[in-house]
């Protein structure tokens, strides 16, 4: 009965059985992304030609340093920032080409947003909050809409605190109802930019395992973290530094990627699990990064 | 369910309460100023207009020598005369409550029942007044300091002293309001007429024409018919003829040009709240960008959150509407009712018209819309990327500009003033806002101050043209060398002039004839006028027939230019002038003057070594001397059998002109400060929104070492160092719109304009209130950006 009165205004951005309108056959599919930034101090290239592919109920961790590029990299994919070059295409929707309002337009209905300080409107209630997309986007009869953002409230655990503001909630109750904001238009792929970064681990862990619930729903989700506990949790995990992609590990399996001084650090502080055995070490970073082929000798 | 934006707008009104009050105020202020002038021009005009034709005033009037009914009946019969009244003026003297005596126009009326024209109806007591009694005009009895039911003495200009009870208060809406002059007006029977010793006939004629009522020049004309065709064929001499603005009181053009003058500065007022509408709304959405920029990461178009924050400006116009609509109704009644009665009106009728409020509302609603426009478009036209990273210290640009670098070489000032005078100068577009506001407001505040300043130097200067203290007129004229040596006998008195006094009609060279004209003729070599000449020169003592005329003359005569020969008609003689000189100076209303040497004037009247009017010049100038020497001459004159038929001082004349002036200055300083108030919002606003941005720059200020006293500083240099930039910038523009103001309160109010006067004082005073301003409205906000913890800064959203 629900999934009756929860039915989509919008055509989800399945990926049909070959490949979505622009040839792309995943998902999300980056191409030669490059992002450079102009300042009075000289010109700055943070992404330095990007490819990345991200299919359906994946759940994939980007991991870098500060000024690694990986935020810039989810903005790319999100629409909050325009590539100087490449493409992204997310679905059947290249995302580079549209203009602020259609982004804005697409990204409400196709993106859910969370960020690392939970960005709740102030003066609204969660009830509102998680209410809000749905009227900007026009997603829903308007008579179904609070029944949804209630039972998106209770997903998460919310739904008891639906008429409080968010200053009389935890950080980490603010960051579930943020969630359940994210999901208020039913969108495919949830982005979250360092959602745990203000929280502490066991709030930080609850969060995660709301996220593997959507995952296991069939949602795809991209995290940046720098959490390391949780970022061997994922299916996948995609490293950057210094504007590339460095190293990549899938299922605690890392692809052969050549190591660079800036990976050995990465792998020195941890931020890379090593693997060792086929098993995932982790122990802190000796410095010495055994390679997939001495696993298996 | 209410849309989650229109929810979060109202909350957001209501959230801040201190920035909604701030902001509601500063456009009801403008609204209400805007609307309480609007319905009060309206309201004052339709009472002034309907009250007066309520009356039938007079098309003319005439002051002829004492004639009868059967010329009364004559003029009436005339075809061109709708109808005609005849009344008999006394000029007397009554003594006041104070024991001075002052000037008393005693008019008998036929017949009470039947006023026809300049109709007096009864305010309280007895009428129609009983025999050897009087009813006294309301605005006089301030003047007198009686009540109705008291007993006057009064005195005729033969010496005849008679007392007479206060039978009934009278209005009188013709006559110019006795509290702003120094003639009083009573109401008597031609039997308390007979017994006061005067003939049972009249002096004054009024009539009201049958057709073109309003025409003034139809109106001349009729005056003309009547005074040579009937009048003068009577063997009747015409000493006057009066012709007003047709269907206005004499106090109209004055009142309006007030009203105008404040609605003006009303325009002004809502023109400066906008500033702060658009500094407001900046201030909003800039504490907002991170929530506008989540917005459109949920999905929000631009347009959706631009209707969704002009709605809030809406929501804040309609608000102001609440509060300026009533209070400005309420305020028009009020300031109506006091204008009205300071001239003699009732308020007759209270209805603000549509327009008005349709103004007001309108204006409400349109211009804060307007003015909050720019700052909503480009406040939320911030992408996504520039909204959720925007953070940390550098707001604001400084250092590129011409001026940034300009001011950095400013040296030698305290480390934390230098760096409030930077700080000031980061955010320019926002301080040039907040400095428009608070210069035109203090601009106003000096120029309103000058203008007052410049409106008594002004009626100095008028009154320096009549170089005299005291001016005595006698109902008949005495031998010049008798009238001289009494006057000189009294204490005080340290010079007499006689002069030579007469109205005039000029004979056109088509024949026709003005209204009148006064003639001055004083001594050759007097130094008891000192004329401003515009052209040609003054008169000196080998003239004959030279005149000066007055601007006043060349405005109803312009074909006479110096050096032209004008025919004037006095007491029925034609004789022939040469214009010698133009003045000006004089006040525009006083009508138009001639000026004559004595000499010459009294040969042409045929009466040499006579006069009828004196002029005295006293020890001392000030009020209360002038006023001693007029008891004492008076006393002393009637002593010897001279008694004056009217008496003034130099310094009741300008009394009853300040009068009217004082109230305008006062309620124009009122709505200057009410802008200079707008100003001090817009200076808080700003103050708080900087703080606000440099949240961060405050914490690391705190971080390396700033006590609660050096962020107190650092905020409050910076507001009031915008103070002071804002009293420099006004003090300048002060000089042009005093002048312009000067002149438009001047030609509208004395018919020149003013003698612009600048005074350092103003300057001074607005200095004081505007660093007082700038403390207060900086000093909230230093006080929160001294409390802020490093703690709460880092963790600042």
């Amino acid at each position: 009965m629900l999934k009756h009165w929860f039915h989509r205004n919008q055509a989800r951005t399945d990926a049909p059985d070959e490949c979505y309108r622009h040839g792309n056959t995943h998902l999300i599919e980056v191409h030669k992304l490059i992002k450079t930034f102009q300042s009075a101090a000289g010109t700055f290239t943070v992404l330095k030609g990007i490819d990345v592919q991200v299919d359906t109920a994946e759940f994939v961790a980007v991991i870098g340093k500060s000024g690694s590029g990986k935020s810039t990299l989810i903005n790319m994919i999100t629409g909050i920032d325009r590539p100087t070059s490449g493409s992204v295409l997310v679905g059947d929707t290249a995302v580079h080409t549209l203009n602020e309002e259609q982004i804005a337009v697409w990204r409400g209905r196709n993106l859910g947003v969370v960020f690392q300080f939970f960005q709740l409107l102030p003066t609204l209630t969660t009830l509102e909050n998680v209410l809000l997309p749905m009227y900007l986007c026009h997603m829903y009869p308007a008579r179904e809409r609070r029944e949804r953002a209630m039972h998106l409230l209770s997903q998460v655990g919310m739904s008891d605190q639906a008429q409080k503001l968010p200053s009389a909630l935890s950080g980490g109750q603010q960051q579930r109802v943020a969630i359940a904001r994210a999901l208020a238009n039913d969108p495919p792929i949830l982005v979250a930019d360092e959602p745990t970064g203000n929280l502490d681990s066991k709030t930080a862990d609850a969060v995660f395992q709301l996220f593997e619930g959507l995952v296991a729903r069939g949602k795809t989700i991209l995290m940046v973290t720098h959490d390391q506990e949780l970022a061997r949790r994922v299916s996948r995990a995609i490293i950057v530094a210094d504007g590339e992609i460095v190293d990549e590990v899938r299922n605690n399996q890392r692809y052969d990627f050549p190591q660079t001084p800036s990976q050995q650090d990465l792998t020195r502080d941890g931020i890379v699990p090593i693997i060792a055995n086929g098993v995932m070490d982790t122990s802190a970073g000796t410095g010495h990064m055994p390679s997939v082929t001495d696993s298996h000798a | 369910m209410i849309h989650p934006l229109w929810i979060k707008i109202i909350r957001d009104i209501w959230g801040n309460k201190t920035r909604t009050l701030i902001v509601v105020f500063s456009i009801a202020v403008g609204t209400f100023a805007v609307g309480m002038m609007a319905s009060s021009q309206s309201v004052l005009a339709s009472n002034m207009i309907d009250s007066f034709m309520a009356i039938n005033p007079s098309t003319a009037r005439l002051d002829i020598e004492p004639f009868d009914n059967d010329l009364l009946q004559t003029i009436e019969r005339m075809p061109e005369i709708q109808a005609a009244e005849g009344r008999y003026r006394l000029d007397v003297r009554v003594q006041a409550a104070s024991g001075a005596w002052r000037n008393l126009q005693l008019y008998a009326i036929p017949d009470y029942e039947n006023i026809t024209i300049n109709r007096v109806v009864s305010e309280s007591g007895a009428w129609p007044p009983p025999d050897r009694a009087l009813l006294i005009e309301r605005a006089a009895l301030g003047l007198l300091g009686f009540q109705e039911g008291d007993t006057l003495w009064i005195e005729t200009a033969s010496g005849k002293q008679r007392q007479l009870p206060i039978a009934g208060i009278a209005h009188d809406l013709h006559q110019w309001p006795a509290n702003f002059g120094t003639i009083a007006y009573g109401y008597i029977t031609f039997n308390t007429l007979e017994w006061l010793g005067e003939p049972r006939l009249y002096n004054q004629l009024y009539v009201v024409a049958a057709e073109q009522r309003f025409d003034k020049q139809h109106a001349r004309d009729i005056s003309a018919l009547i005074r040579d065709k009937r009048v003068e064929k009577n063997h009747l001499k015409v000493f006057l003829v009066n012709i007003r603005e047709p269907g206005r009181h004499v106090a109209y053009d004055l009142v309006q040009s007030m009203a105008l003058m404040l609605g003006i500065i009303g325009i002004c007022s809502l023109f400066l709240s906008c500033f702060l509408v658009i500094n407001t709304m900046s201030a909003l959405l800039t504490q907002q960008v991170r929530q506008i920029g989540v917005m459109k990461a949920m999905g929000a178009r631009q347009n959706q959150l631009i209707r969704a924050y002009l709605s809030m400006v809406l929501l804040f116009s309609l608000l102001a509407l609440v509060l300026s609509v009533p209070t400005g109704i309420f305020s028009a009644r009020i300031f109506t009712e006091f204008i009205l009665n300071l001239f003699n009106f009732n308020l007759v009728h209270f209805s603000v018209p549509p327009y008005a409020i349709v103004i007001q509302i309108g204006v409400g609603l349109v211009v804060p819309l307007l003015a909050a426009l720019h700052p909503v478009i480009s406040g939320t036209r911030i992408t996504v990327r520039e909204a959720i990273t925007t953070q940390g210290v550098n707001q604001g640009q400084f250092g590129s500009s011409f001026l940034d670098r300009l001011i950095e070489r400013v040296r030698g000032l305290p480390f934390l003033v230098m760096l409030s005078l930077r700080n000031t100068f980061r955010r320019k577009g926002r301080l040039i806002l907040t400095l428009t506001t608070l210069t035109l407001g203090g601009a106003t505040f000096i120029a309103v101050l000058n203008v007052r300043v410049s409106l008594f130097q002004t009626l100095d200067n008028i009154m320096l043209y009549w170089n005299y203290d005291i001016d005595v007129a006698f109902d008949r004229a005495y031998r010049v060398e008798r009238l001289e040596q009494e006057v000189l006998r009294v204490p005080g008195v340290v010079h007499v002039e006689s002069w030579g006094s007469k109205t005039a009609f000029r004979i056109r060279p088509d024949g026709s004839e003005n209204e009148n004209i006064a003639i001055i003729a004083p001594p050759a070599n007097t130094h008891l006028i000192q004329p401003i000449l515009s052209e040609g020169r003054w008169l000196v003592p080998e003239d004959d027939n030279a005149i000066v005329v007055n601007t006043a003359f060349l405005l109803e005569e312009p074909d006479v230019a110096v050096g032209d020969d004008v025919v004037l008609k006095i007491e029925g003689r034609e004789t022939t002038w040469r214009v010698v000189g133009t003045v000006t100076g004089q006040l525009g209303m006083m009508g138009p003057f001639v000026y004559m040497n004595q000499h010459y004037f009294a040969r042409a009247m045929q009466d040499v070594g006579h006069a009828n009017y004196i002029v005295i010049q006293t020890e001392r100038h000030d009020a209360a001397f002038q006023s001693q020497v007029r008891e004492r001459l008076e006393a002393h004159l009637r002593s010897v059998g001279l008694s004056p038929r009217a008496m003034n001082t130099n310094a009741e004349l300008r009394l009853g002109m300040e009068g009217i002036f004082i109230i305008f200055v006062m309620v124009t300083l009122v709505m200057a400060f009410l802008l200079a108030l707008v100003g001090g919002l817009g200076l808080m606003g700003l103050m708080s929104l900087n703080v606000m941005e440099r949240i961060r720059e405050i914490g690391v200020l705190r971080a390396v070492g700033a006590s609660n006293g050096s962020v107190l500083q650092i905020v409050m240099s910076e507001g009031i160092l915008i103070g002071l930039l804002s009293w420099l910038m006004g003090v300048m523009l002060a000089f042009p719109l005093g002048k312009f103001m000067g002149d438009a309160v001047g030609i509208g109010f004395l018919s020149i304009p003013l003698a612009f006067t600048f005074t350092p004082a103003s300057a001074l005073i607005w200095l004081v209130i505007v660093c007082v301003l700038a403390t207060l409205a900086s000093f909230l906000p230093a006080w929160h950006a001294s409390r802020i913890t490093v703690r709460e800064v880092l963790a600042y959203e």
